[in-house]
């Protein structure tokens, strides 16, 4: 070979080489010949970053275990949740590896979807928006969900660059009539926090803090603040809507009101506070204005439109107007309250009444949420899309094609105006089917973003992992089309330090590797600033006020959208875990029933479980119905969020879309959206669908499983009493030694090595929102067993929320968390053949999966219903699986599984203790559960140690334990939950 | 009773040996069919997962243990026939002892199947056996379950023992008559019986032993399988009246199947001369009887729940009677305390028609009634945020049409190639009822 050939064939030889090597997806997720700092195998590692579910935002720290993320706990440091997570919180991993995950872009070609590579999607989104920018003015339009102020401002100067207008904010739920109103009465176009903490007496007019209202794991927490008893008693919280729900449930009063009446009540609340001369210290002339306003509402003109109880408003009057510190919250987001202008304005006069110094609510600590536009700038977005068709139209995480599904001229224009829609979205959802490129950008787990809800507040997100399909994040997407807005950035990561350091004062290093490792910049948000004073009453509130007129005989049923804390606004539909936990107030999964109130379903002639469909001039629905007292008579309620028609195997086909019967325009008073449905036809379809149900009974039926105590009976002192050994009254008999009695045991006590693990439940504090259960899914490997499978009763929870629901006397609602007990007399143990469930040395009730030969015999003698077994080998279709938790057992086909309570995390304890030569201190272990509780209801902890919280707990006198009278001497003991006699 | 010479009684016996017709072949085709359907059910089920059936949470229970309960109840009046009254000198019993006994054989193995179709890892079955292990891990010897494998092991090992023992002289018999391949087969099977008089005191010996044997177990087996569930804590099984009550159930039930059995068989074999009308209404008139005590023990349950003023009790109960299965309930009641209580009247226990109905009755009856005890109690036990619903699934139907098959299967088989009639206790019968003259 000579110089030359060589030099050709090396040439020809090392092109080829490195032409045909393409960048591909690596298949494992790490390698041990490769590995990342601070990657050990078998060794978890924890990244702070932020939950994106929704506005709230919540601090998370997300466990990554082998390169993957496979759990989310709340950040302990977090201002917003100290350390807790809702349900769709902890769902927020499924979103990652959801199976219908886009993994490479989309794009519409002839009608079809073909695949595109990331870089040539970049690349023709620069194209296309250039060619737009030269065009000429607004030529590229946006609508985005929520962000933090990094991407907001990135997004901003990126259309400026192009000489567009600023992004639209869309969020389904708005809160603009809180905002309006606040605007009117206070002159402040936000969203105030509201110190719950601080009241006496809360009254709601539908807020649904404990599911979806602003940030709900903040708000229940501060409810319980004032709600949970403590020495002296607990504060009254009244709860004034159409609908229960689980805030309603929380109450101690649910007054229940027909739709669109709150405005109505809360004036005559006004008129009494005046009439009573009970308000404060305020300017003579806004007295007078206000009483004009309320001056038509006496007392029976209000209880004959909103057709309250008359008791029930009388007790709610009283209590206000004796109560010290009283705080009156608004309405719900997705209500769809004709006057909740008025009713968020009443409340506002209401607090201002009550409390001219507005103590309890703090406009310097406004949310995020209020950024969203109103649902009238939306819908002009659109209408200006149809008009005028933009060439590039961004949609950034937002689903309105699904949010106004009954609205006319939303999907239209984004299919048809000949616009280029780009949709930045991990799901093909309603909304990306209807555009040109769908763009998968990496998840808020896998990217680099901050969202603070507070002002001041820095929360930060970084990659708690490598993108799962090598996707950028949209920030990345718009710095590379952006190369003005960019300014020589290239990575998010550089954007956010860029805009930290601007917006944050972060200046050095070790701030900033500080503020990553915690999660963010926390102090500063809290430190309230002072001086800044609340906003007096402005002079316009009567405005709202001008022709408001309300006869409260409406047409008859009603349709009312209800808020449901596993789905929000629909966008978490299709999470296999949120979809298959029960609502806690319905018990329902997989379905959104309509709920209708057993009288009003006694007129129409339905029954559980008959299709009901209902027909408005804007769509059509059928769903089962669902009779329940939680509603007032004459409404039909349907859950927010299912329905959907595109969005994933498990979201689609499943339930109904009650935005589809409305169609939205905007007040002329305020331009609030007014929610419209027109020639509302009802009628039973005439044939059945089987309720995917978890619940037997409602009743309790006297067995002493969820008990409650007043208030009254609890401050009076204790009289020494014996108990008897009926089920009437029983003794708590602690899974202890002392325990034990010969006249009543045939075996003898069982020896604890140094602990005997117990937990527990504070049903005072418990809100029923199912937290826990999601956590327990996560933690476990819970299989999720499906709509069929649930409807023949095999669902697969390990902890379950059991709602013991007493009509006749609110105060009698209890949401039980049900759990194995962990018997240290079990009845589960001695019937089992093979002892595979065994009694461990810490007391735990071990469930050993090899030996499991799947008699059942151990769930047949259970009387807590709480074992599980494996009627299939459950599905996780891939890469669902690369969830799972590598530190539990993933169960097979025939073997019986339960509650360990995380008996994982209590070995990895034993392992830090004995390398640290110590025993294991009080809360050191906490089960998921328990965890994640946003209200502290589950507590953990040994027995043995007579220091620990636990064992405090079981000496207060509400400590028992359910069905007692068995003597299985359950190591889990509950509080009973306390009421007021109302 | 009518005059047989032993000439006769051997020749009817023996003509059963025959080679069969075409009915028995599309008969045993058919059944084999149903065999094949019962094991390609079960198949699907250990690959899918015990979900292909309808037991879910809180009916962990279904078809499966109520099929067990049932045959092993079945199996129970083979062996009251067969022991107790051979012990008590009834004469009636001795034409159907041989089958009855065979009964109980064939249902203690069919409803020895069941335990293990319904264990979620049959695969893992050994793990019952105390099989000695370096873990030193054992079986529970607290929980029923292993009670229930003992129980039945031993009930299974006596009946056969005890049946085979009985057939001896039966077999040499036919031995003596046959010729070629069968002849071979018999000679082994009889082990040399030659009829000698040493032979026949072992015979009359080990036979009375045997009788006394399994006669406790009648008692002990059903006792034992109804602490499956008195031992648990769910209303409706906890509770001491369980063991006489199933005892009484299963003879009730073992009756019934027996005059299922004997009637068409005699029609079949035209032994109507052996098997006569005295014989059947002797079984139709205990019939009477165990239909009294399983109705008093249907009462006295309800007498209990009430009496105890326990709400979870009395709300089982009430369930029962009233709730979701109240059919089952009612089908129970009145087929196996009602319908029987005819028999009170000659014309109709003498008749076949009837008694053959009534026999088809008590074994739905008395299905219905481990239903009801099995389903019912879980359905509605203490927990009332757990209560639930069950309906088996098509597998179980299939797995259940399995079993009968196989049950009727066996027998087709057996009265084809053994004597269904005990030769000997008849040839005694006839020599007692000669010298008494």
């Amino acid at each position: 070979m000579d110089r030359r050939t060589f030099l050709k064939l090396a040439g020809m030889g090392s092109l080829a080489f490195a032409s045909a090597c393409t960048l591909e997806n690596e298949k494992n997720l790490y390698s041990l010949v490769r590995i990342q700092d601070d990657m050990v195998s078998g060794e978890a590692a924890w990244y702070a970053s932020t939950c994106r579910q929704c506005p709230a935002g919540c601090g998370v720290i997300a466990k990554n275990r082998e390169g993957r993320v496979i759990k989310l706990e709340g950040n302990p440091l977090h201002p917003v949740n100290k350390g807790k997570l809702c349900i769709r919180g902890q769902a927020a991993v499924q979103e990652v590896y959801h199976p219908d995950r886009l993994q490479k872009p989309l794009i519409r070609q002839n009608n079809t979807w073909k695949t595109m590579d990331y870089d040539e999607a970049v690349s023709l989104l620069a194209q296309k928006t250039r060619k737009a920018a030269a065009r000429g003015q607004n030529r590229v339009r946006m609508l985005t969900g929520i962000e933090g102020d990094v991407r907001l401002n990135l997004f901003q100067r990126s259309l400026d660059s192009w000489g567009s207008r600023a992004p639209t904010v869309f969020e389904p739920f708005s809160h603009e009539n809180l905002r309006a109103a606040n605007q009117s009465v206070f002159g402040v176009n936000g969203i105030p926090s509201y110190r719950i903490e601080d009241s006496d007496v809360l009254a709601g007019f539908g807020a649904d803090f404990c599911e979806t209202w602003l940030s709900p794991v903040e708000y229940s927490r501060k409810f319980k603040q004032m709600h949970a008893f403590a020495e002296g008693g607990k504060g009254r919280f009244f709860h004034v809507s159409p609908w229960r729900g689980i805030t309603g449930a929380n109450s101690d009063a649910w007054i229940s009101c027909a739709p669109d009446t709150e405005s109505v009540i809360c004036l005559g609340l006004i008129k009494r506070i005046l009439k009573e001369n009970r308000a404060g210290n305020i300017p003579e002339q806004a007295g007078r204005q206000i009483r004009k306003i309320a001056e038509p509402f006496d007392r029976e003109k209000v209880i004959e439109i909103s057709g309250i109880e008359p008791d029930l408003y009388d007790l709610l009057s009283e209590s206000l107007l004796q109560a010290k510190k009283p705080l009156v919250i608004g309405t719900a987001a997705p209500g769809r309250d004709l006057h909740a202008l008025q009713a968020n304005a009443a409340v506002n006069l209401l607090n201002y009444l009550l409390d001219p110094d507005l103590g309890k609510i703090d406009f310097t600590r406004r949310h995020r949420a209020e950024k969203a536009a109103t649902h009238a700038e939306i819908l002009s977005f659109f209408r200006d899309l149809e008009s005028d068709p933009a060439d590039v139209v961004f949609l950034n995480n937002v689903n309105p094609v699904y949010a106004f599904a009954g609205q006319k001229g939303i999907k239209e224009p984004l299919e048809q105006s000949g616009s280029f829609v780009a949709c930045f979205s991990n799901f093909m959802d309603e909304t990306a089917q209807c555009a040109d490129l769908v763009f998968p950008v990496s998840l808020a787990l896998e990217s680099w973003d901050e969202y603070g809800a507070y002002p001041g507040l820095l929360s930060l997100c970084q990659p708690a992992m490598k993108p799962l399909n090598g996707a950028p994040s949209v920030t990345e997407v718009f710095l590379r089309i952006a190369p003005k807005a960019a300014e020589n950035r290239e990575t998010a990561r550089e954007e956010l330090i860029f805009q930290v350091q601007q917006n944050h004062g972060i200046d050095d290093e070790k701030t900033w590797l500080d503020a990553l490792s915690r999660g963010g910049l926390f102090d500063k948000a809290s430190r309230r600033e002072s001086g800044a004073e609340n906003p007096g009453l402005q002079d316009g509130f009567k405005d709202s006020f001008s022709d408001f007129e309300i006869s409260g005989t409406e047409e008859s049923p009603q349709i009312s959208v209800l808020p449901s804390v596993r789905f929000f606004d629909g966008r978490s539909a299709n999470l296999p875990w949120v979809c298959e936990i029960p609502d806690p107030v319905t018990q329902v999964a997989w379905q959104s029933p309509v709920l209708v109130h057993p009288a009003t379903a006694r007129d129409m002639g339905i029954e559980d479980g008959d299709m009901v469909s209902i027909t408005s001039s804007n769509g059509e629905i059928s769903a089962p119905a669902y009779k329940s007292s939680d509603i007032h008579p004459g409404v039909l309620g349907l859950q927010a969020g299912q329905g959907h028609t595109e969005y994933g195997r498990y979201a689609k086909g499943q339930g109904a879309n009650p935005f589809a019967l409305f169609s939205v325009k905007s007040s002329p008073l305020s331009g609030t959206a007014l929610y419209e449905t027109r020639d509302l036809q009802v009628e039973a379809a005439g044939m059945q669908q089987k309720l995917a149900s978890t619940a037997g009974s409602l009743d309790p039926h006297g067995r002493k499983i969820a008990l409650t105590v007043s208030v009254d009976e609890l401050l009076e002192p204790e009289g020494e009493k014996k108990h008897g050994l009926a089920m009437h009254d029983f003794p708590l008999t602690l899974p202890l030694p002392e325990g034990y009695d010969e006249q009543r045991d045939f075996y003898p006590p069982h020896d604890h090595e140094d602990y005997r693990w117990a937990m527990a439940v504070d049903l005072d504090r418990c809100i029923g929102c199912s937290a826990c259960a999601a956590a327990c899914y996560a933690e476990n490997n819970l299989a999720v067993a499906g709509e069929e499978q649930i409807i023949n009763g095999r669902e697969m929870s390990w902890l379950h929320i059991e709602r013991y629901w007493q009509i006749e006397d609110p105060g009698k609602s209890v949401f039980l968390p049900m759990l194995c007990q962990h018997c240290d007399n079990a009845p589960c143990e001695s019937v089992c053949p093979v002892y595979a469930p065994h009694h461990s040395k810490e007391g735990l009730n071990n469930q050993i999966y090899n030996r499991c030969i799947g008699t059942r015999f151990c769930a047949q003698n259970c009387p807590y219903k709480v074992r599980r077994f494996n009627w299939f080998d459950w599905k996780w279709p891939e890469p669902l699986n690369l969830q799972l938790n590598p530190d539990v057992t993933v169960r097979s086909k025939g073997v019986m599984e339960k509650c360990s309570f995380c008996v994982q995390r209590i070995k990895q304890a034993h392992g830090r203790a004995k390398n640290e030569d110590r025993k294991i201190e009080d809360g050191e272990v906490t089960p998921a559960c328990v965890q994640t509780c946003p209200t502290d209801a589950l507590v953990f902890g040994s027995l043995m140690d007579s220091a620990s919280r636990v064992s405090q707990m079981v000496k207060d006198r509400r400590a028992y334990q359910v069905m007692g009278y068995l003597n299985t001497k359950p190591a889990v003991i509950y509080l009973k939950k306390v009421v007021h006699a109302v | 009773m009518e005059k047989l010479s032993f000439k006769e009684i051997d020749n009817t016996v023996a003509a059963t040996l025959d080679p069969p017709g075409r009915f028995y072949w599309t008969v045993i085709g058919l059944l084999f069919c149903g065999i094949l359907v019962g094991a390609f059910c079960w198949a699907w089920q250990i690959m899918v997962g015990i979900g292909a059936g309808g037991q879910n949470s809180p009916v962990n229970w279904g078809t499966y243990l109520i099929n067990f309960v049932f045959w092993v109840g079945i199996a129970h009046s083979g062996t009251l026939i067969s022991a107790i009254l051979y012990l008590l000198r009834a004469e009636w019993r001795n034409p159907i002892a041989r089958a009855a006994e065979t009964m109980t054989v064939f249902a203690v193995c069919t409803a020895g199947l069941f335990p293990f179709i319904h264990l979620g890892r049959v695969w893992m079955v050994y793990y019952m056996l105390p099989i000695p292990n370096d873990r030193t891990l054992w079986p529970n010897f607290q929980s029923p379950l292993m009670f229930d494998v003992v129980a039945i092991g031993t009930y299974l090992i006596v009946s056969v023992l005890f049946w085979y023992t009985g057939m001896l002289p039966d077999l040499a018999a036919i031995r003596d008559r046959a010729s070629g391949t069968r002849k071979k087969v018999f000679s082994v099977l009889s082990l040399g019986w030659t009829g000698r008089f040493e032979q026949w005191r072992h015979y009359s010996r080990g036979y009375l032993l045997f009788a006394a044997l399994a006669t406790p177990l009648v008692i002990s087996v059903h006792s034992v399988v109804s602490w499956d569930f008195a031992l648990g804590v769910i209303p409706g099984w906890h509770t001491t009246i369980f063991a006489p009550y199933f005892v009484a159930g299963a003879i009730h039930s073992g009756l019934a199947m027996v005059l299922t059995l004997m009637i068409p068989m005699r029609r079949i074999f035209g032994a109507q001369r052996i098997i006569t009308m005295h014989v059947l209404e002797s079984v139709a008139k205990t019939i009477v009887f165990t239909g009294l005590i399983v109705g008093f023990a249907y009462g006295t349950e309800y007498f209990i729940a009430w009496y105890s003023r326990n709400s979870v009790e009395m709300e089982v109960f009430t369930f029962r009677s009233a709730g979701d299965f109240t059919l089952s309930y009612w089908i129970m009641v009145v087929c196996n305390s009602m319908v029987p209580l005819l028999f009170f009247f000659r014309r109709i226990r003498t008749s076949i028609v009837w008694l053959f109905g009534i026999s088809i009755l008590v074994n739905i009856g008395m299905w219905f009634e481990r239903f009801v005890i099995i389903i019912s109690s879980v359905a509605h036990d203490f927990l009332p945020n757990a209560w639930g619903q069950y309906a088996p699934t098509a597998i179980e139907y299939g797995i259940m049409l399995g079993s009968f098959s196989l049950f009727f299967f066996l027998f087709f088989l057996f009265v084809k190639h053994l004597p269904a009639i005990s030769m000997t206790e008849m040839k005694e019968l006839q020599h007692q009822g000669m010298t008494h003259e």
